[in-house]
């Protein structure tokens, strides 16, 4: 349930000369909630797409190594199948978002699956129940805000019953306002619905206080492996190209300084506990 | 400068999409327009190199009404480059893509010549001005974007939401190179919403909600304003949080002020 | 949409309709017939409460059918003429009917229940769900070259087609972007896995739909073998001078 086992892979897109991944070696546990990140073309999206088999299903280039999603080899099972183990959302929910109203967005994974229609009825209402969509129901894709377009792309991809989710970059189109809403709405999937998410975002401090472990890639490896507070305060991050969350910068800032911290503040209302206890130290 | 006195918009003739707009951009200002998706910031944008034009009141650029101006002449002296690059790219070289608005703007072939070479060095293309644009990866289309206007020296240089799905890097080239048009007296204004890069980069905000201007200062004050960023539905950049939380003069927004501040607060570490 | 007996019938239905009215009126070349034909649809579009729009679509075809009058009327007769754009009229209506009064989603399953391919189909109505989407990027693209000084309204015709493509080319590469991007959201939503698709909203059809074909089909029978046996009356042959 929820797991992903990599083991020595490698991968290049047929029409690119330098490979996108390098010798990765990763275990996915049930339940991480995972942030993604790195400098632009460090293979964070190709990494994904291996996942769900849409490498190299769908992309076309060479891989080694393997990948088993919750028992299926990605090498030996159609993507349809791993669909059932694995939703990808995409960045822009414009490009997802295929039928004229919600109702018919939700079902569209369930027909292509032979489910009978009925049975497509049931679940459709159980993720309208579970997620408070029903006002939302009749609407047409351009009638929906930024938001809530990327909220019917991971329900329509939920009703597949993933247990894992994988999100590339899904706050980029969207307000701050809106971007906080759904990562709340991606934490409650993780704690409440148990879902293991992978998410890709460059905006760290959006994600940091959310998550349970951090992986740092660059061109095409994995760097950094870990808890946010361990990753975010390797030495190896300074080598690359990602902008460390302001409560970070301040906390090694504050620690050169010789303050004393208990422990690691992700947030600033954190940083403000631990500040105030220092201070009536 | 610009200068909006009293301008209204609608799309339909029936709902305002821009109300009371009052507002003056001067020389060499650099400014950031923030507020949520559908507050307006595009619209408003887009009434001052004329691609809109106002239901109501009066647009002054460099003392000037545009509201007989063509966006071709409006052009000539607002930059404005698009959120999509791939929204413009069509020509069979960078070449031809850089120099494509100088040819519009019936500037001398020699001189042409000239600016489309400064400007391939000043954004490290040189070695692709006899590619096709098409073949350069997603970074490199929006540079040729950015190099296509910039060739023609505008002196307002408007960008739409320039820094989404950039890294930490490229957002930092960006705004070195806009630092330095600045430097040089080109007004910029910039739409995000990205709230920590206008918070360290930008020296004045606009924060704009449902079609009407809600704040305009340093960006200093504006964004650590509970009232304005309530109204914005924004939230506070992370050190003017913390900054809140501390009760410290909420105006703090670098890391090194705020370092400062925390050692004076505790009562000196060491 | 709006709602009405005419709506509330199968989309196969309206779409034989309008197949069995474009045979009968390819039947007769004169005047009468197929003036009667016309006149037959006039209160189905009342009935469909879609009457302005049909009138809208009537003017559209003004120019049209006055071009044919007059072509015909120069090489054969006027008589021809009037006939051959009242079949016009009569040949666009009666799909009009179709489109007019069968919801989109209704559209690409009704081509699927008559045995389109599920691809074509799904192609179909992915290219009406993104009409939206290209419009306002075309809109954008335009925008976009203005304000690099492109020119739209000024300038002689080659000017204006050379003009052009700096709108053209990017639509296009934008589309193919985004059609890679939807297949890529499709693939990992299963498009394709199973042969015997199933459907959400699978269409049915009632007694009043079978009740429609069947007269439908008594009707062009009918006027066949009327034809046929050469037992039409005289006065439908009434031709105008000239």
């Amino acid at each position: 349930m929820g797991h992903i086992s990599i083991s020595n892979l490698s991968f290049q897109y047929a029409k690119n000369t330098t490979p996108a991944l390098r010798n990765i070696n990763l275990e996915i546990k049930d339940g991480d909630f995972i942030l993604l990140s790195g400098p632009t073309g460090c293979g964070k999206t190709t990494l994904c797409r291996c996942i769900t088999g849409l490498i190299p299903n769908f992309h076309m280039g060479f891989m080694e190594g393997q990948i088993t999603v919750d028992g299926l080899n990605t090498l030996q099972n159609p993507v349809y199948e791993i669909a059932k183990k694995v939703g990808m959302v995409f960045q822009n929910p414009e490009n997802q978002l295929i039928a004229m109203n919600v109702e018919r967005e939700l079902g569209f994974a369930l027909e292509n699956l032979g489910v009978p229609s009925e049975k497509i009825r049931a679940k459709i209402e159980t993720i309208i129940n579970q997620f408070q969509l029903n006002h939302l129901r009749m609407k047409a894709p351009y009638e929906l805000s930024g938001g809530e377009q990327q909220r019917i792309a991971i329900a329509s991809v939920l009703t597949l019953d993933p247990d894992i989710l994988i999100l590339d970059e899904p706050t980029s189109n969207l307000d701050p306002a809106a971007a906080e809403k759904m990562m709340h709405f991606l934490k409650e999937l993780n704690s409440t619905y148990q879902k293991t998410i992978i998410l890709i975002e460059h905006r760290l401090e959006l994600v940091v206080p959310l998550i349970n472990r951090m992986l740092i890639m660059d061109h095409g490896e994995i760097i950094l492996d870990g808890p946010p507070e361990e990753v975010l305060l390797d030495e190896k991050i300074l080598h690359i190209n990602i902008g460390l969350p302001k409560m970070i910068q301040l906390y090694k800032d504050l620690k050169e300084a010789g303050l004393h911290f208990e422990k690691v503040p992700l947030t600033p209302t954190e940083f403000a506990q631990e500040i105030q206890r220092i201070k009536s130290i | 400068m610009i200068h909006c006195q009293n301008v209204w918009y609608s799309y339909d003739g029936i709902n305002p999409v821009l109300q009371e707009i009052n507002l003056k951009i001067m020389d060499g200002d650099f400014v950031g327009i923030m507020g949520e998706n559908g507050a307006g910031k595009t619209t408003l944008v887009k009434l001052f190199n004329g691609l809109l034009k106002p239901a109501k009141g009066e647009i002054f650029i460099n003392q000037k009404n545009i509201k007989t101006l063509s966006v071709a002449e409006l052009s000539r002296i607002i930059g404005f480059v698009f959120q999509n690059s791939d929204h413009q790219i069509f020509s069979r070289t960078v070449a031809e893509e850089i120099g494509f608005i100088l040819k519009n703007f019936k500037y001398d072939p020699s001189e042409i010549q000239v600016r489309i070479e400064e400007i391939l060095k000043q954004f490290n293309l040189e070695q692709y001005k006899e590619q096709s644009p098409f073949l350069l990866s997603g970074g490199e289309r929006k540079r040729v974007a950015l190099a296509s206007i910039l060739c023609a020296h505008p002196e307002i240089l408007i960008l739409d939401e320039p820094t989404i799905g950039q890294d930490a890097i490229e957002k930092k080239k960006l705004i070195e190179l806009l630092r330095e048009l600045n430097r040089n007296g080109v007004t910029i204004i910039i739409i995000t919403h990205d709230l920590e890069f206008t918070a360290e980069y930008i020296p004045r905000c606009i924060l704009m909600s449902k079609g009407e201007l809600i704040a305009d200062g340093p960006t200093k004050y504006i964004l650590t304003s509970e009232q304005c960023l309530k109204e914005a539905s924004l939230v506070e950049p992370q050190l003017a949080h913390l900054s809140h939380i501390l009760k410290f003069d909420k105006s703090l927004l670098s890391i090194e002020e705020m370092k400062t501040k925390i050692l004076e607060y505790i009562g000196g570490a060491r | 949409m709006k709602d009405s007996v005419i709506h509330n019938l199968d989309p196969r239905t309206k779409l034989y309709f309008a197949v069995i009215i474009t045979i009968i009126s390819l039947c007769f070349n004169e005047i009468i017939p197929l003036t009667i034909i016309f006149l037959f649809l006039v209160p189905l579009f009342k009935i469909g409460k879609i009457f302005t729009q049909w009138l809208n679509t009537l003017k559209g075809l003004v120019f049209l059918a006055v071009f044919i009058i007059i072509i015909d009327t120069l090489f054969i007769s006027f008589n021809l003429g009037v006939a051959m754009s009242i079949r016009l009229l009569v040949l666009i209506s009666s799909f009009s009917l179709f489109f007019l009064t069968v919801h989109p989603d209704d559209f690409s399953q009704s081509l699927i229940q008559i045995k389109v391919p599920f691809s074509f189909a799904f192609a179909l109505s992915l290219a009406i769900r993104f009409v939206p989407t290209l419009a306002q990027e075309a809109q954008n693209v335009r925008e976009a070259q203005m304000v690099r000084g492109l020119e739209l309204q000024k300038g002689n015709i080659i000017k204006k087609v050379r003009n052009f493509i700096p709108i053209i080319i990017p639509l296009i590469i934008l589309s193919i972007q985004r059609a890679l991007l939807i297949a890529e959201s499709l693939e990992s939503r299963g498009f394709g896995a199973v042969k015997q698709r199933t459907y959400l909203y699978p269409l049915k059809m009632k007694f009043k739909d079978f009740f429609i074909i069947g007269i439908l089909t008594f009707f062009l029978v009918s006027i066949i073998i009327l034809l046929l046996t050469g037992l039409l009356p005289d006065w439908l042959h009434f031709h105008l001078p000239f």
